[in-house]
């Protein structure tokens, strides 16, 4: 129990990996053996959403700084080392990575048939790469999950995707990998900084943000050195005009595929920020935010502009998470702590209601093997448990008050106001087109007369269906209804965050 | 009148003789495969003779294993040395010859080439290499290179009966001649500058002012135009993708790798005893700076370019190759203004030699006879119908492509890292964009192996010795990824030497 408790991140982080391996030996040509092994699969990865919730119950809300830390050398030399912990930001990103991972596990019960047993690794080995971002503490720990995390979302993409599978999947590898390596050679800079001024290697993170790069205006070291990381990050976010390989992924990964990308891989755009850019960079922070809240607003607001026309449910949804993360963009820049304390929120909210989308857009294309609107309309009738729950999502997407939704937008909108005014007046008109197109997509989607004859005979969710999406519609209205159970594990560090920004 | 023989120097000391084991193992090794191949009449002794060179690079390793971290040793009234760089990349070649001798027999009998002298002519080539890590006169140099290049002319032309690579050898000796003609005329112009061909004694010479001197500028250039040639950077590639896609597999992996090692070595030694690298401001050295800078730029640029577009293999990852050679420029450039010095290179040469070699094992077990299904689209399906192979693929093309946690990250990590150390952010963040093109043309691969279904009817046999040669060298190049410590140190001792 000991060794438990002292090294529960790391258990966390590695747990998938190990199931994963797992996994890979077990007999699966059989049927049996194959319902075993989804079963497994499930049951590893709720074992590994338990043990987060024990970082959860050990976490301490009013601790400054980093909790549960482990570290050991690992490059001496470059005073690299293996040293993970969690912050109130990062530990509901933990959460949420660990909570959605068996519900995508459920989710791709049916929908996937084949070469399974690489399908469930793989899912799995994505979880301990993105646990591993999330946990790291050592930017060059963090580089390497970040970077190897991209080779499992690739394949999952690449083999299990639609039919421009290779284009979207090359296309999603690449777009991140020229961001990431100059992000690498702005990490090197920034290390041969530190071993100037210092006399000694590190890439502790702690020990880089006190590296004091200097800044003059556009063409000063820091600034360039932001961009370079923002690079990196802005790419994952998607932050418009980087956007672009999002639609494809999205569109041709398999469900499971696509929540994960857009429920957990574009936080650690968001996290990346947080924790890297903002910390190391605080000036060259400050001297770019109103490009980073201009790009982001224009991103809310031509997010919903494209959502509106998609005639795909699953492209609507992919460009609402454009839009949905344009909010975190100009949350964090605007470096205001409800803002910043929104955003985190947001990126949770959009986790949960945009893999939530995705879940359903993916239950009704297993029924139709379409997602084209105009050939829905009138599935109420036939499916009332589906339209419940599609209806939940969808408020949640529009941020309905009540819904977790609301919360996040309502504290950006506010807290953006009291610095740029137009900006937030902007990105609140982004909040009507918001429920402009989810709403208008549901009425022709769900509502009117039934048009087509094959949808007459579409069975409503079964079981397993309602069990995949239970837990979403029950953390929508927890976090609609509770957020103060999730700020106050988190304000600590949100104020420990921006303290480090204003100096 | 002074003395140029002395008998001191004529007679070995026993630690002398020490030092030099894993040489004389090598060769007396080479020897005696060409003894037994005498028998051949009688039995079939290629089978034999491999085993008996493994057995030789086994015993090198070990003799190699007896003097590793010994203080350095100079040899031959100065011609040669021993010391911790040498040691590193005799490990390299020892290392690359003995993987590939494993690999290679399915391959040979498959051809319909299994006659012994094959294994002769990589013992011997590798003997070849060995000399010219620990070189330290140019004379020594020469003699090395053409040992090594001689044995492989002659391996590159081994399937006799096959017109491409005839004209692989042909193209190969023609042009490898050109480039020793061209070493051994600036070697020439040296000794006319200085007096000496010793390296520490044209660096006294530099130190004296020999850097204005046109005769020794002039000698300069064609040695660095010789090694820049054997090490195959743009515009001196031209011969490299034919050369590579028509020899032997077995033969281009033993090329890309031990070959190219062996001319960095030299490469290395010769301009860390220049001192070149930490002052930048004589003639001599910033003209040198500048033709590597752009011959760094033009290789990643072009190598990377064209691989883009290839579709067989062999020729993809020989001009993937190319692309190697100009990160390895990039770590020569900037290696004497970095805090760890010339250790990238050697990193990146350790790990890009073991990710390489598994790669071409892969390509020479799953080829047919003439080197049919050598196009990247041959390999559709292989990772779900032989997952390890395909997994061991895998790993090796993400290594090249620079992607953690593998080693081929590990020395890309070094290299970029030494170049911002240099101040060299603009050739770093070109060289990283590079390495971004580069991702392309390896993801293809995956692409075929994971993501297009298999032909009918392809076999895809698989054998145990390449099979084991692809596991080892895909563990190797995971556990360097994972915990490069161990090499780092080695190559941080190896390149502070001087």
């Amino acid at each position: 129990m000991e060794l438990i408790s002292s090294s529960i991140v790391s258990l966390t982080v590695f747990l998938p990996l190990i199931f994963g391996l797992v996994l890979l030996a077990m007999p699966a040509d059989t049927e049996a053996g194959k319902k075993l092994l989804k079963t497994a699969a499930l049951a590893f990865s709720l074992v590994v959403f338990l043990v987060s919730l024990g970082l959860y119950g050990r976490f301490d809300a009013s601790y400054v700084g980093f909790q549960f830390v482990e570290s050991i050398p690992w490059i001496e030399s470059f005073g690299i080392s293996y040293s993970v912990g969690v912050d109130g930001i990062s530990l509901w990103l933990i959460i949420l990575t660990t909570f959605l991972t068996p519900i995508v596990i459920l989710g791709s019960w049916t929908a996937v048939e084949d070469k399974l047993k690489t399908y469930y690794f793989l899912i799995l080995a994505l979880e301990t790469g993105m646990l591993g971002a999330f946990v790291a503490l050592d930017v060059i720990l963090f580089y390497v999950f970040w970077e190897a995390m991209l080779i499992p979302m690739y394949l999952l993409i690449g083999v299990w995707g639609g039919k421009d599978r290779i284009y979207a999947s090359m296309k999603f590898f690449l777009y991140t990998l020229v961001g990431s390596l100059l992000m690498l050679i702005a990490i090197f800079y920034v290390m041969s900084q530190y071993k100037a001024q210092f006399g000694n290697y590190s890439s502790a993170i702690l020990e880089l943000y006190k590296v004091k790069t200097a800044f003059d205006g556009f063409w000063s070291p820091q600034t360039l050195l932001f961009l370079a990381f923002a690079l990196a990050f802005a790419i994952k976010v998607p932050l418009f005009p980087l956007h672009t390989w999002l639609p494809d992924a999205h569109v041709q990964a398999p469900t499971a595929g696509s929540v994960i990308l857009a429920g957990v891989l574009l936080k650690l755009g968001g996290y990346g920020f947080i924790r890297f850019a903002f910390p190391m960079f605080p000036q060259a922070v400050q001297y770019t935010a109103p490009v980073f809240i201009a790009l982001g607003s224009i991103a809310i607001v031509y997010g919903a502009w494209v959502a509106m026309i998609q005639p795909d449910i699953k492209k609507l949804v992919a460009y609402s998470s454009v839009s949905h993360m344009g909010y975190v963009m100009i949350g964090l820049f605007s470096l205001n702590h409800l803002a910043v304390a929104g955003s985190v929120y947001q990126m949770l909210n959009h986790g949960i209601s945009t893999g939530g989308l995705f879940l359903i857009v993916g239950m009704i294309y297993e029924r139709r093997h379409t997602r084209e609107i105009s050939e829905f309309g009138g599935i109420t009738r036939i499916m009332p448990i589906f339209a419940v729950i599609f209806m939940i999502v969808t408020l949640s997407s529009v941020a309905l008050p009540g819904t977790n939704g609301f919360v996040g937008e309502f504290l950006i909108l506010l807290g953006v106001y009291q610095v740029h005014k137009v900006w937030a007046i902007v990105a609140g008109t982004g909040v009507i087109f918001g429920a402009v197109y989810m709403l208008w997509m549901f009425q022709r989607v769900m509502f009117g007369p039934i048009r087509n004859e094959e949808n007459k005979n579409l069975k409503d969710l079964s079981l397993r269906e309602i069990i995949v999406m239970a837990p979403i519609v029950v953390a929508i209205f927890v976090m609609g209804v509770f957020p103060n159970i999730f700020i106050s594990k988190m304000d600590t560090s949100i104020k420990a965050f921006l303290a480090q920004i204003n100096v | 009148m002074e003395e140029f023989i002395k008998p001191q120097n004529l007679s070995l000391s026993p630690q002398q003789l020490s030092v030099l084991m894993p040489y004389l193992v090598v060769m007396t090794g080479g020897l005696i495969t060409l003894l037994l191949g005498v028998f051949r009449k009688a039995v079939n002794m290629t089978v034999p003779v491999a085993a008996f060179s493994v057995l030789t690079m086994v015993l090198a390793a070990y003799s190699l294993f007896l003097v590793w971290g010994e203080p350095t040793v100079s040899l031959f009234n100065d011609m040669m040395v021993v010391d911790n760089f040498s040691n590193l990349f005799n490990l390299i070649f020892i290392v690359a010859t003995g993987l590939v001798i494993v690999g290679s027999n399915q391959y040979l009998v498959r051809e319909g080439i299994e006659h012994f002298e094959y294994y002769s002519l990589m013992l011997f080539s590798c003997l070849g290499m060995m000399f010219m890590a620990s070189a330290k006169d140019l004379i020594v140099l020469f003699i090395a290179l053409e040992i090594m290049s001689i044995a492989v002319y002659v391996l590159v032309g081994f399937k006799r009966a096959d017109t491409r690579s005839n004209e692989a050898a042909l193209k190969y000796f023609i042009l490898g001649g050109l480039a020793s003609a061209i070493l051994l005329y600036g070697v020439a112009l040296l000794y006319g500058a200085t007096g000496s061909m010793n390296i520490q004694a044209l660096a006294a010479a530099v130190q004296a002012g020999a850097a204005s001197n046109l005769l020794f500028v002039l000698g300069a250039a064609l040695v660095t135009g010789g090694l820049l040639f054997k090490v195959a950077t743009v515009p001196f590639h031209m011969w490299m993708p034919d050369v590579y896609q028509g020899a032997p597999t077995t033969v281009t992996a033993f090329m890309t790798t031990g070959l190219k090692a062996a001319a960095f070595a030299a490469f290395v030694r010769f301009f860390m005893n220049l001192g070149y690298g930490a002052d930048l401001s004589s003639t001599l050295y910033s003209g040198l700076y500048k033709v590597l800078w752009v011959s760094a730029i033009a290789t990643m640029l072009i190598g990377n370019i064209i691989a883009l577009t290839q579709k067989n293999i062999k020729r993809m990852l020989a001009y993937s190759s190319i692309a190697h050679t100009g990160y390895l420029i990039v770590a020569i450039l900037c290696g004497g203004r970095s805090e760890y010095g010339y250790s990238s290179v050697l990193v990146y040469m350790a790990g890009y030699v073991v990710m390489n070699i598994g790669a071409f094992a892969v390509v020479a077990m799953l080829s047919e006879k003439n080197d049919r299904h050598t196009n990247i689209e041959d390999y559709a399906g292989l990772g779900f119908k032989k997952p390890l192979t395909g997994l061991a693929m895998t790993i090796f093309m993400f290594s090249m492509a620079g992607v953690p946690p593998t080693v081929g990250f590990a020395g890309k990590y070094l290299i970029f890292l030494s170049a911002v150390q240099a101040g060299e952010v603009l050739l770093a963040v070109l060289s990283v964009l590079c390495s971004a093109i580069s991702a392309y043309y390896y993801l293809r691969v995956i692409v075929f192996m994971y993501m297009k279904d298999p032909v009918p009817g392809r076999a895809m046999n698989h054998t145990l010795a390449p099979a084991f040669v692809i596991g080892i060298s895909a563990v190797i190049t995971m556990q360097l990824g994972l915990f490069p410590s161990v090499l780092i140190e080695a190559a941080k001792k190896a390149a502070m030497m001087f």
